[in-house]
């Protein structure tokens, strides 16, 4: 009996030391890490479609509130005003989410680009979707009227990969929708 | 002083880990694609092994015998999630790369295997010092398969290209046969270059697997040999 309470309480010991340490550990090293993650997974694609900037869009990220759900903005500024913002929508593709960080221009109201974050499509099919002659037809476009020819639109599908296009597309879409909803604070949410 | 250092040598070339004592290969076989790979991921295992070490020997004397593996494996789970932690807080690219092999390094059998045959059994400082050593040798071993692999792969040795032009580099290297080739052919070499050395000193040769085909039987003739 006294055994088995000994070996009770020793395991339970090393497991509660052990588990206090690493929560504390895990809370100080979050933020260090949110902003690891930011700049190697959504950086490259920040840059792919912000225009000329002078500031670090992942250090002046800031979020906001579209219906209820929170929106991380991405601003593309130069000599201290905002030109352009990012932030990143997804749509269903074929193997999961399709991330898809989307560029607006503020004063022309267009798209400055789309960069692809997270994919998880066929190779050769679907994974078509991150390359150049695809994703550049976003590049300058209206926010009007986005959406494949097959459904009234100007954008190309990528041959073979319906549901990754129309997966891109939506998420475009998407952030139409929010870019619409959040114009009137971006211009000046950073002043 | 000289006892720390013969504890912390041996891992360096008599008990070698992953080519001596043949552990840890889950690791040497999956991360060595690079040299980088190897280095990152053989220090990731210094850090673990010599503090897992310190940790299990200071403990040694409250463990009770019966629940002594769980309580290894609650020091060795929690050191590796701090340094995966750490990793994803400092090193974020080499995490992207390692990333599966990180948590697998609880289950690397160099470091319950010297819980249980060193640190359970000695000093805080001897411990440290054989986990180190361990540590150090693996991280040799791995960065060196890294770095062959790494050069007959793709003509490089840590990122910079180093191959002649026209060198056609042996696609199969770093992949997953590579691993196994490179791995059985520098076990064959140690082996050798062991023998060499033990002819000279006058000594008996390497033994041989001492068991016999019959623990195998996959070809049907067990019974004849």
């Amino acid at each position: 009996m006294k055994e088995i309470l000994n070996m009770m309480i020793v395991l339970a010991l090393i497991c509660g030391i052990s588990g206090v340490t690493l929560a504390v550990l895990k809370q100080t090293t979050a933020p260090i890490i949110e902003e690891q993650e930011l700049t190697y997974v959504q950086a490259p694609a920040i840059d792919q479609v912000l225009e000329t900037h002078d500031n670090n869009p992942i250090k002046d990220r800031k979020r906001f509130d579209v219906d209820g759900r929170s929106v991380m903005v991405f601003p593309a500024m130069s000599g201290g005003r905002v030109t352009g913002v990012a932030f990143e929508t997804s749509g269903k593709g074929y193997g999961g989410n399709i991330g898809v960080m989307v560029g607006f221009d503020l004063k022309s109201d267009t798209l400055t680009g789309i960069g692809i974050t997270t994919l998880k499509e066929t190779p050769g099919l679907g994974m078509r979707v991150t390359e150049h002659g695809y994703t550049t037809q976003f590049k300058g476009h209206p926010i009007e009227a986005v959406a494949l020819t097959r459904n009234g639109g100007d954008i190309q599908a990528v041959a073979g990969a319906t549901i990754s296009s129309t997966g891109t597309v939506f998420a475009v879409q998407q952030a139409i929708a929010i870019y619409k909803t959040l114009k009137t604070q971006l211009a000046g949410g950073w002043s | 002083m000289s006892r720390l250092w013969k504890e912390f040598s041996k891992g360096l070339w008599t008990e070698l880990p992953p080519f001596r004592l043949v552990l840890g290969l889950c690791p040497t076989l999956a991360v060595t694609k690079t040299a980088d790979n190897g280095l990152g991921m053989g220090l990731a295992v210094v850090f673990v092994l010599a503090l897992s070490n310190l940790m299990i020997s200071l403990l040694r004397k409250i463990i009770p015998a019966k629940v002594r593996i769980a309580c290894f494996i609650v020091v060795a789970a929690s050191l590796v999630v701090a340094v995966e932690l750490l990793m994803q807080a400092y090193a974020y690219p080499l995490y992207q790369q390692l990333g599966i092999f990180v948590p697998l390094i609880v289950v690397n059998c160099i470091i319950l295997g010297r819980a249980e045959a060193f640190a359970s059994k000695n000093g805080p400082l001897l411990s440290m010092a054989d986990g180190a050593g361990m540590g150090l040798g693996f991280t040799m071993s791995l960065t060196f398969l890294g770095g062959l692999r790494e050069l007959l792969g793709s003509g490089a040795i840590f990122g910079v290209h180093v191959a002649w032009e026209g060198f056609q580099p042996l696609g199969l290297m770093v992949e997953a046969p590579g691993a196994f080739i490179s791995l059985g052919v520098l076990l064959a070499l140690m082996v050798f270059v062991q023998n060499l050395q033990r002819k000279r000193r006058g000594l008996a040769l390497v033994e041989a697997p001492g068991h016999d085909c019959k623990s195998c039987g996959c070809c049907g003739k067990a019974d004849n040999a």
